[in-house]
């Protein structure tokens, strides 16, 4: 939400989406006398019912090479979404900087006697949708084809080519390697990217998740051809990957997809988990960059995917500077000072323990006073956690949100496909939900408070040295739900 | 009640692409008050989007008061009758519904995406916002605040933002177009609560809105809802609106910018018709598949012969938006491939080589149905998210077309032959339908 962004390939206008707005907390009374169910009539007959959701049937199974496969049939549109996950990300670059993105992009550029552009002319013949992509955990190639089979049967064995029998073509990766040294040119001229780049260095010191998964300036053009065939057959085996499949398949269809799809890759074994990061001690980066606002990132290691506290870091993250509007670091920055368009916190769980974020931009002559309203912000939610109307709220919304999770099938397939990858029980979505309405206020607080120690912030800044300004006075909204706020 | 039922049936001759049918229903009715209400029904998860656009967007806007669209957008979220500030946003998230609110040149639009049986929250919620905005002061003083910050983010900070905005005002010199849908700066800086109020006024009737709902719903129950709430809103007498035109050719101009970015780049822009503007279809469709040709895939030509076999550029892409209120542009863009040492120059005459090729030679029939089954294929994937089907309706309903257009596109753009092609790229891409705009880093400056 709140970005520019064009509403379609051929739209060339810049259509401005934001969503303003602000929160207050149980509200039972505001401008108005009235409860808001006297005022809105729909709210008092709305159902108390939990809504409904969508009922996933996902099967699971691993193919003949040992490939695990989560698939969903979902007929009512001719179509269908592959997504195969490799544990082949970043994190496996080594002293290679790069090399795992570059590999992952270098895929769709050769395979046999096909060149880039043959590829690209055959899946766009079809109609077929080709994508791949590389993170710190893990790389990511995908298919999205119509479902009759006169169309999905030759996508598929392209598809399965160039994943699994990629050439490498050394004019291919000269070329790459020049449009990945564009895009570092295009990075310095983004003072947030530059901050985010500080930030994961300093956050992870000489763990693999430090470097940036396009690898730097330095380390792209000194790859060569034989490190990615290297890395291809160590990284995309079969034993290596998993399957996401969803649409219009029987699960006949589905199982010949998937065997297909795995056997011709290559055979190894599943990569070694990342380990875990050293802690980091805290400190303030700033970058200095002629730019009007700054931006202002503070982050700390916090939570691994599968640990026992992450519903309740995520309930409770909710409330602090989660999902936009209504949030208390919104309702503070935003909504009451109109310093910022828009800050956002974040926990992220990767297979070795992610950060926490919080991330916002501003003025430069208010980004002092900003970010220390911030770390105050933080430190008090810490110190004292939650209030009962917080949480109550964020359990109703977590519920209500539940359906909107499971509405497409790219949602379904980007579902199945985290599932399979961090090796989570089918059952992962509905028991996630079951937790969150589990927890209490005292859950949640201890949670942040063994997984956040706001004294140990790592703080980047990217912006103009300039004369600093006192915060705006914030401006109260008037009603009991501004008083329950000063807990 | 008019029920529709469209049974898209497509042959498209010499690809592997056959038949293929796709099935929708789609219920158009309107209230008393002129509100135009499309349902579209999918049942496949028990969700619904409801998305009120309203015909007025920044085009609309003039000199001194630019902003002002996307001003009252943000001001919508401030309280109404039975509402205070923000509290509607509050109702919302509690619910568990994904809200939001986008501004274009053309239109001004508000959704929520929420489980089905929570429908009627967001009807009631949207129909007190139109019929009773408070608009207060106070909140307003903060929020502009906030609309400079986010105008430093996208703008002022982002190069190709700025280089965007100043191609475009000088893109357009007759018409809208050439306002910023975030407003000018000085603006933004002058604008008061009263010019809100005032826009509020003149523009939010329920004769000047389209409510588009797609999800799982019956359209017979959201008719009673949609009446329920909106249909004691009086219509009221919107101002005459005039069609964004441009001249066929206002003379080849050209901007040159020194900006805080490592990489020079390029934007041309040929005036042209859209959709709505134009008494030829044929050739509007003729520059879409042009488009398309050009930058639809990593098989297009751009990619295929820019980027990869002559290594000119580090990226370069294409685009026109056929269905805009007005007259358009078809729109170039490209960053020249510095680690092999091209300039901005041999770019430009790179891209002119393509258009004059088009000029020159019309396409095969190869390519053209290469372009044709990703559209299919594409229309078909578009299905898969309620969002961008109820999208689709309401950017066609908003600039003054049909939502019908969607079942015979397809159609229109089959009959569209390679000498239509050849004709269109003739007639359009001329230099004195050109703007031209040169992005250089700062360093740079002479």
């Amino acid at each position: 939400m709140m970005f520019l962004r064009m509403l379609s390939a051929s739209l060339v206008s810049a259509v401005l989406v934001l969503n303003a707005g602000c929160s207050t907390f149980d509200v039972t009374q505001s401008v108005q006398s009235k409860p808001v169910e006297q005022r809105i009539s729909s709210l008092a007959t709305l159902s108390k019912q939990d809504p409904l959701t969508r009922t996933l049937d996902i099967q699971q199974w691993h193919t003949s090479a040992g490939t695990k496969v989560l698939f969903m049939a979902a007929p009512e549109l001719p179509m269908f979404d592959l997504r195969l996950t490799f544990a082949a990300g970043s994190s496996k670059d080594g002293n290679t900087y790069g090399l795992a993105s570059l590999t992952n992009a270098m895929l769709n550029e050769g395979t046999g006697q096909l060149n880039a552009g043959d590829i690209a002319s055959q899946f766009e013949d079809l109609g077929a949708q080709f994508s791949s992509g590389s993170y710190r955990d893990m790389a990511v190639v995908t298919l999205r084809s119509l479902s009759d089979p006169k169309l999905s049967t030759p996508a598929l064995t392209l598809f399965s080519d160039v994943t699994a029998k990629p050439s490498f073509p050394a004019s291919s990766l000269a070329r790459i390697k020049n449009q990945l040294l564009a895009g570092f040119e295009y990075q310095k001229q983004n003072p947030g990217k530059l901050a985010s780049l500080a930030l994961f260095e300093q956050l992870y010191g000489q763990h693999p998740y430090a470097h940036s998964s396009s690898g730097t300036e330095e380390s792209v053009p000194a790859i060569k051809r034989q490190q990615l065939l290297d890395f291809h057959r160590t990284y995309y085996s079969a034993e290596n990957a998993q399957i996401a499949l969803v649409g219009d398949l029987t699960l006949d269809q589905a199982k010949a997809i998937s065997e297909q799809v795995s056997t011709r890759l290559p055979r190894g074994t599943a990569a070694a988990t990342t380990a875990e990061p050293l802690a980091t001690a805290a400190s303030h980066t700033h970058i200095e960059f002629p730019s009007e606002q700054t931006h202002i990132l503070l982050a700390q290691l916090s939570v691994k995917r599968g640990d026992a506290d992450y519903p309740a870091l995520f309930l409770g993250n909710q409330i602090l500077g989660g999902g936009g509007f209504g949030t208390r670091l919104m309702e503070e920055v935003r909504e009451k000072r109109g310093l910022t368009y828009g800050i956002y916190s974040s926990f992220s769980p990767m297979q070795a323990t992610g950060p926490f974020m919080i991330n916002v931009q501003t003025r430069a002559q208010l980004s002092e006073a900003t970010l220390q309203l911030v770390q105050d912000l933080l430190d008090d939610y810490v110190a004292n956690g939650p209030t009962e109307a917080e949480l109550a709220d964020a359990k109703r919304e977590s519920l209500g949100s539940f359906p909107l999770s499971a509405a497409s099938n790219s949602a379904i397939v980007g579902q199945l496909a985290a599932i399979g990858f961090y090796d989570m029980p089918l059952t992962w979505m509905s028991d996630f939900m079951q937790d969150l309405q589990a927890l209490s206020v005292t859950d949640v607080h201890e949670a942040f408070q063994r997984h956040l120690n706001p004294d140990q912030l790592v703080i980047v800044t990217a912006g103009p040295k300039v004369e600093q300004l006192p915060l705006p006075e914030p401006v109260e909204r008037s009603g009991p739900a501004a008083v329950e706020r000063q807990h | 009640m008019k029920i529709f039922l469209g049974y898209i049936v497509l042959f498209l001759s010499s690809t592997l692409i056959t038949p293929l049918m796709a099935q929708t229903a789609t219920t158009e009715f309107s209230l008393d008050n002129g509100l135009k209400v499309i349902v579209r029904e999918d049942h496949r998860a028990p969700v619904v989007v409801s998305q009120l656009w309203y015909k007025i967007g920044s085009s609309y806007e003039t000199p001194g008061s630019t902003g002002l669209a996307h001003a009252l957008e943000h001001m919508m979220f401030k309280g109404s009758s039975k509402l205070g500030p923000g509290e509607s946003s509050r109702i919302l998230r509690e619910l568990g519904a994904e809200e939001n609110a986008f501004t274009s040149d053309d239109y001004t639009a508000y959704y929520q995406v929420l489980a089905r049986d929570r429908l009627e929250v967001a009807l009631e919620m949207e129909a007190d916002r139109l019929a009773s905005l408070t608009l207060p002061e106070d909140e307003f003083i903060r929020e502009i605040e906030v609309i400079k910050e986010e105008r430093r983010m996208r703008t002022d900070d982002r190069p190709s933002g700025l280089a965007y905005e100043r191609f475009k005002a000088l893109a357009y010199p007759a018409s809208g177009y050439h306002i910023p849908t975030i407003g000018w700066m000085h603006d933004l800086e002058r604008m008061t609560i009263a010019d809100l109020r005032d826009w509020h006024d003149r523009w939010y009737a329920p004769n000047n809105a389209i409510l588009v709902i797609v999800g799982d719903v019956q359209p017979d129950a959201v008719k009673t809802m949609v009446q329920r709430h909106f249909a004691k809103i009086p219509a009221r007498p919107i101002p005459a609106t005039k069609q964004p035109l441009e001249q066929a050719e206002p003379g080849q101009r050209s901007i040159t910018l020194y900006l805080k970015t490592q990489l020079p780049s390029l934007m041309m822009g040929f005036n042209v018709p859209s959709l709505a503007s134009s008494d030829n279809p044929t050739s509007v469709h003729a520059l879409r598949l042009i488009s398309a040709l050009l930058d639809g895939g990593n098989s297009a030509r751009l990619p295929a012969q820019l980027e990869r076999k002559q290594e000119l550029v580090a990226g370069a892409s294409a685009w026109y938006n056929a269905f805009s209120r007005g007259d358009s542009l078809f729109v170039l863009s490209a960053t020249p491939n510095v680690q092999k040492g091209k300039t901005l120059a041999e770019v430009e005459a790179g891209l002119w080589q393509q258009l004059k090729l088009l000029q020159d030679t019309p396409p095969t029939a190869a390519e053209l149905d290469r372009v044709r089954a990703q559209v299919l294929a594409a229309e078909v994937y578009a299905q898969d998210s309620i969002t961008s089907q109820a999208q689709q309706i309401g950017r066609l309903e908003s600039v003054g077309l049909s939502w019908r257009l969607q079942d015979s596109d397809l159609a229109a753009l089959q009959a569209v032959t390679p000498a239509d092609i050849q004709a269109a790229a003739q007639q359009f891409f001329i230099p004195t339908r050109l703007t031209t705009a040169y992005v250089h880093p700062e360093e740079a400056r002479p």
